[in-house]
Parts: C-alpha cells; sequence; structure tokens
C-alpha cells in the first residue's frame, strides 16, 4: 500500500521507539519431559515463581471488587431509602450513628465472603452429591440424607440470625410464649424449620421422581395449616405466635438452602429420567416455605403444653436479675465471641455432614480440596461478620425506621413536633413506605431475576419477564404494606392469613399446572438476607412504637402477596390467550363463508 | 473480467488475546486507540497458571473472552504492545496472546481509496 521513496519502514521507526522487546524461545520456558523406566512421560515439578506484590494487588483488587460492589448494590439503596425517608419525611435530623455505618459494611463484606465461599466452598459438594448419590444409594438412603440436609442448611442460612435478633426486642409480659420460642428455645425453633425445611426436601424430592402436580400438594398442606391457623387464634396467648411461625417460611428460603436443595432434588430426578421437564426445579421452594410453618406450630404447642405464660414470666424476670446484679457475664456470651461461635455452629455441622455423606456414602473425594477449604473458612467468616453487622446493622436500622414511622400520624412522647401530618395523611405515607419499600427491595433481588428469565422460556414468552418482574414486586409491596396496616389497626393477623391464604387456593384452582408453579415458587424467591432482617425489625419497631402486641407477620403477607398477583397474572395471560384463540377460529369461519 | 471483483489485502496480521472476562473492553479500547480498525470478541474458559499461583488461584476467572483484532503489519507491534500493557499481561495469571501472520484478509475498502492505490 506504500506508495514509494520511502527508505525507513514506519513500521521499523515504531519499533525502535516503543517498548524493547526481548525474544525469548518458548521452548526454552515450557516443562521439560522426560520418560521414567516404564516409558511413561513424567513432567518435572516447576520452581514456585514468586509474585510481586504488585502482582497480587492486580489479581486481587478486580477479584475482590466485583464482589464487593455486587453486595454494596444490594444493601446500599435501601439504607439510603430508609434514611432519606427518615430526613425528608419524617423531619428527623439524623446523625447517623457511626455504629450503622459499620455494621452496614459488615453486613456488605460479610455478605461478600459468604457468597464467595458458598460458591467455593459449599456448592461443589451439592454438585457433587446430586451427581453421584442417586446411583450409589437407595431411595430411603437418599431421602434420609435430603432430610438431614435440609435441616443442616437452615443452621447455616444467614438469615435465621435475624430471628435471634428479633428475640431481643420482644417484650416477655406481652407474649410470654413468643418470647421463649425466641429465647429459651431457639435452638429449638431453627431445628424445627428445619425439619419443615428437610421433611419439604423430601416431598419435593419424591415429587420430581413420581412427577407429582403441585396442586394437590398445596391443598394437603395449606388445609391443616389453614386448620391449625384456626385452632391458634382460639387462644389468645397461642395466636401471638402466629406472626412468628408465618414469618418463618419467608425467612427460610435463602442463598444457601435454595440452590443446595434444588441441586441435589434436580440431581436426583435427572438421574432417574424425570429432570428434563422444564418445571424440574419448581415446587420444592414452595413446599420449603410452607412446612416450617406447621413445624413451627407444631413446636409452640408443645411449649405451651409443658410451660404456662406465668412461668415463663417469672423466668425470664428472675433470669433479668441475674444478668443485673453479676457483672461477669461468661465471656463466650458476650458481642464478638457470640458471634463467632454462632458462626461456626452455623456451618461446621453442615460441612461436616456434607464430608461424611462424601467419603461414608458415595465414597468419593473432592478435586481442589485446597480451594474447598478456601471455600468454607470464608464461609465462616462471612457469616461470623454478617451476623455482627445483622445486630449493629441492619436490624438497627430496620427498628429505628420502624419506630419512627408512627411519627407521621400520631404523637410521639419522645419526638418534638409529632405527628408531623394528619392522622389519615400520616398513615397514608406509612403505608406508602412500606409500599415501595417492599417493591424496590424486590425489584432488586438478583433471585428474581433469574426466575424472570426462566418463566419467560417456560411460557414460550407469554408472561414476560417484566411482567412478572413487576407482579411479584407489586405483590410484596402491597403485602408489606398490608403487615405495617396490620399492626397499627392492630388487625387480626389469622383472620388475614386465613381468608388470603383461602383466595390463593381458589385461584390455584382455576390456573394451570406452569403458573401455579411459579406463582409459589415467586414468594419464596424473594425474601433475601438483606430485605428479611430489614422487615423483621422494622414491623418489631414499629410494633413496640404504636404498643401492638407484636410485630411479626409482616413477611408472611410479604410472602402471600406475590402469591396472589403472579396467579391473577397468570389467569388473566391465559384469558388472553383463550379469547385471542376464539377470535381466530370465527375469523377463520368468516373468510370460509365468504369464499362459498 | 466478469463483474465479479474482490479487493485481497495482503501484509496483515492477526492479534489474539485471552484474558479474564470482563477485561477485553479496556484491552480493545486500547487498540483502538494504537489503530486498530475493529474487534471481535468471543466467549471460552480455561486456566493455565494454577501450579504457579496457588490458593492465588481463586481470584482467576475461569471463563476467558478471547479477543480477534486484524491489523496492518505496520501498525502490528504497536497495538501488540498496547494490548499487552492494558491487559496488564505481564502479571501471572491474566491471560496470553499472540499474533499470527495472515496470508490473506479481505474486506469493504472505500472507493475513493481503492481507485487511488490501484
Amino acid at each position: 500500500m506504500d506508495s514509494g521513496n520511502k527508505k525507513i519502514r514506519f513500521g521499523a521507526f515504531i519499533r525502535e521507539i516503543s517498548v524493547k522487546q526481548n525474544v525469548v524461545s518458548f521452548n526454552d520456558i515450557i516443562l521439560k519431559t522426560d520418560v521414567d523406566q516404564q516409558g511413561r512421560p513424567t513432567v518435572k515439578a516447576t520452581a514456585k515463581s514468586r509474585l510481586r506484590s504488585l502482582d497480587i494487588y492486580r489479581l486481587l483488587q478486580p477479584y475482590i471488587k466485583v464482589r464487593f460492589l455486587e453486595q454494596v448494590k444490594a444493601v446500599m439503596p435501601l439504607a439510603i431509602y430508609l434514611l432519606l425517608f427518615q430526613i425528608l419525611v419524617l423531619h428527623q435530623e439524623v446523625s447517623i450513628p457511626e455504629s450503622i455505618i459499620m455494621g452496614l459494611l459488615a453486613v456488605i463484606i460479610g455478605l461478600m465472603l459468604f457468597m464467595e465461599g458458598l460458591k467455593r466452598g459449599l456448592m461443589p459438594f451439592g454438585e457433587v452429591i446430586g451427581k453421584t448419590l442417586p446411583a450409589k444409594a437407595s431411595l430411603k438412603l437418599i431421602l434420609l440424607i435430603v432430610l438431614l440436609l435440609g435441616i443442616g442448611v437452615t443452621f447455616a442460612e444467614p438469615a435465621i440470625g435475624a430471628l435471634k435478633t428479633a428475640g431481643s426486642i420482644v417484650l416477655v409480659e406481652k407474649a410470654p410464649y413468643l418470647y421463649t420460642l425466641l429465647n429459651d428455645w431457639s435452638t429449638a425453633l431453627v431445628f424445627a424449620v428445619g425439619a419443615g425445611v428437610g421433611l419439604a426436601a423430601v416431598l419435593g424430592t419424591i415429587r420430581l421422581l413420581y412427577g407429582w402436580s403441585l396442586k394437590p400438594l398445596i391443598y394437603c398442606t395449606l388445609t391443616p395449616l389453614i386448620g391449625l391457623t384456626w385452632f391458634m387464634s382460639l387462644d389468645p396467648e397461642l395466636s401471638r405466635i402466629l406472626g412468628l411461625a408465618w414469618d418463618c417460611g419467608a425467612v427460610t428460603t435463602g442463598p444457601v438452602t435454595v440452590p443446595l436443595i434444588l441441586a441435589l432434588g434436580i440431581g436426583i430426578a435427572a438421574t432417574a429420567g424425570k429432570g428434563e421437564s422444564p418445571l424440574a426445579g419448581f415446587g420444592i421452594v414452595t413446599l420449603a416455605s410452607l412446612f416450617p410453618i406447621i413445624s413451627v406450630i407444631s413446636l409452640a404447642l408443645f411449649v405451651a403444653s409443658t410451660t404456662s405464660p406465668e412461668a415463663i414470666i417469672a423466668a425470664a424476670q428472675q433470669a433479668q436479675q441475674l444478668t443485673e446484679n453479676s457483672v461477669n457475664i461468661s465471656w463466650y456470651n458476650t458481642s464478638p465471641w457470640q458471634e463467632i461461635t454462632a458462626g461456626f455452629q452455623a456451618i461446621v455441622p453442615l460441612v461436616a455432614f456434607l464430608i461424611i455423606v462424601l467419603r461414608v456414602v458415595l465414597q468419593d473425594r473432592l478435586r481442589h480440596q485446597g480451594t474447598i477449604i478456601y471455600g468454607i473458612i470464608l464461609c465462616i467468616l462471612g457469616m461470623i461478620i454478617f451476623n455482627i453487622g445483622l445486630e449493629h446493622g441492619l436490624s438497627r436500622l430496620g427498628q429505628d425506621s420502624g419506630s419512627l414511622l408512627p411519627a407521621a400520624f400520631i404523637s410521639m412522647s419522645d419526638m418534638a413536633a409529632s405527628p408531623f401530618y394528619s392522622w389519615s395523611v400520616g398513615i397514608f405515607i406509612a403505608l406508602l413506605f412500606a409500599w415501595f419499600l417492599g417493591f424496590g427491595a424486590t425489584l432488586a433481588e438478583p433471585a428474581l431475576n433469574a426466575l424472570g428469565n426462566t418463566v419467560q422460556t417456560l411460557t414460550n414468552g407469554a408472561f414476560e419477564k417484566k411482567l412478572l418482574l413487576y407482579a411479584v414486586s407489586i405483590g410484596v409491596g402491597c403485602g408489606i404494606a398490608l403487615g405495617v396496616a396490620k399492626i397499627v389497626f392492630d388487625l387480626s393477623l389469622p383472620w388475614i392469613l386465613i381468608s388470603t391464604y383461602a383466595f390463593a387456593l381458589i385461584l390455584t384452582r382455576l390456573s394451570t399446572e406452569e403458573f401455579v408453579n411459579v406463582a409459589w415458587d415467586s414468594a419464596g424467591v424473594t425474601t433475601g438476607p438483606i430485605t428479611v432482617p430489614l422487615v423483621l425489625a422494622m414491623g418489631l419497631g414499629l410494633g413496640n412504637a404504636v404498643h401492638a402486641i407484636e410485630g411479626f407477620g409482616v413477611l408472611a403477607l410479604a410472602s402471600i402477596g406475590p402469591i396472589i398477583s403472579v396467579l391473577t397474572t397468570g389467569l388473566w395471560i391465559q384469558w388472553k390467550i383463550k379469547r385471542h384463540h376464539q377470535i381466530q377460529p370465527k375469523k377463520t369461519a368468516n373468510t370460509q363463508m365468504e369464499t362459498t | 473480467m466478469s463483474g465479479n471483483n474482490i479487493t485481497v489485502l495482503t501484509d496483515a496480521s492477526l492479534i489474539t488475546c485471552i484474558v479474564q472476562r470482563g477485561t477485553a473492553d479496556d484491552i480493545v479500547k486500547a487498540a483502538q486507540e494504537a489503530g486498530a480498525q475493529g474487534a471481535t470478541i468471543h466467549y471460552g474458559q480455561g486456566n493455565g497458571m494454577q501450579e504457579v499461583l496457588g490458593i492465588l488461584n481463586v481470584a482467576i476467572d475461569m471463563e476467558k473472552e478471547i479477543i480477534n483484532i486484524v491489523v496492518a503489519d505496520d501498525q502490528a507491534d504497536r497495538i501488540y504492545e498496547r494490548m499487552f500493557l492494558a491487559g496488564k499481561l505481564d502479571t501471572p495469571g491474566m491471560g496470553i496472546m499472540y499474533m499470527t501472520k495472515l496470508e490473506k484478509a479481505a474486506t469493504y475498502i472505500p472507493p475513493e481509496i481503492l481507485e487511488r492505490l490501484l
């Protein structure tokens, strides 16, 4: 392309002035292979090259940055929304306490470490076990392992720590059974939730194996559940536990439970030749959010049969006096140590169980053991940091905004100039606040995005991803607003639950299998490790501020909201398709008439 | 001569650069600033430095981006260097790049340039 007359090639000139190049033959740096006595090639081990600190920085900087920003995106919008609301609407001069900022930072770092650890350390177990277990063990043994795994993953779920934190907010005099469940029986409570998840996983796996429809399972689970709820609502003491029991369903389905249980369930079904159905992954999540409610109610009934409210109050007061009198609380109950032991308690049993299953039942080993150990350490570390942040950051923030919220419509003693608005406007603002909190938090949930993609392919584009995202988010928003209304107006939770779930049952009866699967699962997907503690603490703070008996139940209503909204949307789409098909034949009939 | 007429370009080289997912954009930008016309990016999986890096290996994404750029020989070395520096390929685990001589290439050439050259 040169037009000639040049003495020096431009390329040669550029080469002279630019980066100096050393030329080394590739042959000189490859590993030398020798042949040993049997004639097999052997590769000499290379000396580990020393990394410069610059290299380590260059490698780690993007690795950490991506994962850190991921969690910042999940936490910060909600935190900023809550703070802005306090400043702009409630005219609070919020001097953000440093402890909340540090707490939120701890939540971000903790979640970052935990999620990475989960991917590196726990998920490989789930994948290997899910793939090889069905081939090597009998169905009974498989189901037993699934059951135990359900309990294990519940203990490892980060949001479960929120329940324990919530226990410290409940007043013993107002709801003694609730208090004792969350404090004295807290391990049993988590165990009951875990047993529920385990049973749900077993049933979900059997369902996948035999290709059962989800509808009858929902009927069979919900009917006794509604019955139990009605029974509990008759006793004023017992009815105060209902909010907690129904909230537990939402707490269980988090980032540990869903992928691990699904990996196992789908793996088993795939080996049996039933995993090909596009609906394979669904259903387990639904059952895992319904069964724990039954098990927690059963636990509550058991507790109620062994102790009386008076005894609980007396014991609690005695314990309080004891802690006030004695200064030396045992060291493992003080702040950092408590979280550290909790972190180990959450992860170590699960890992031990997974290793036992792998080594004893499958007689298999995992490759890349170094990476797995690294992942497990990250999991424990992340859990500890997250729990610390949960207590000082998320729960505090939620509780603060919950307890400030009533200042919009009633006069509060410790806040001058409250109420800020007339009663009806204030209530409206409070409900709007709750609605947008649920709407925004759900729209930002990454798990929902994934569900949206699945649904779009599943329904051949009839149920658009965007439509599902908005249907679920609006459902959660309405649910949380209803929950806030329940606390403020002291509505009867059992009746709200019974009527909404009964309505959902009718809708389920009318809908097709695909939409039933999607709708009931969407409820479990939306409640992640950030939304759960925040909403739980907000409800409790609000409950205390308006002197309600207890502030649970908001999450339960946030779960039923999307079920109803998605089912309704599904019915609407079905109706649209049907009408479309009805018009089409008529048109063809008309054209036929014209031609004849 | 028939109406079908194609112009073949000679003196062209192909630069291929394999880096971690998400880093290709910066490298392509550097290449374009150094005079590259366009770039193709496709995805792949792979690793190479596991033994050397040890536990730091977790920081390296197995998912890779593969950049293909066809360049004129005169600018090839300059672009090659810019891409190497932009991708920080002197860090272990960051990736690998190579350049191959192309026998021929063909694409759209603006008619006025074609007129001038032929």
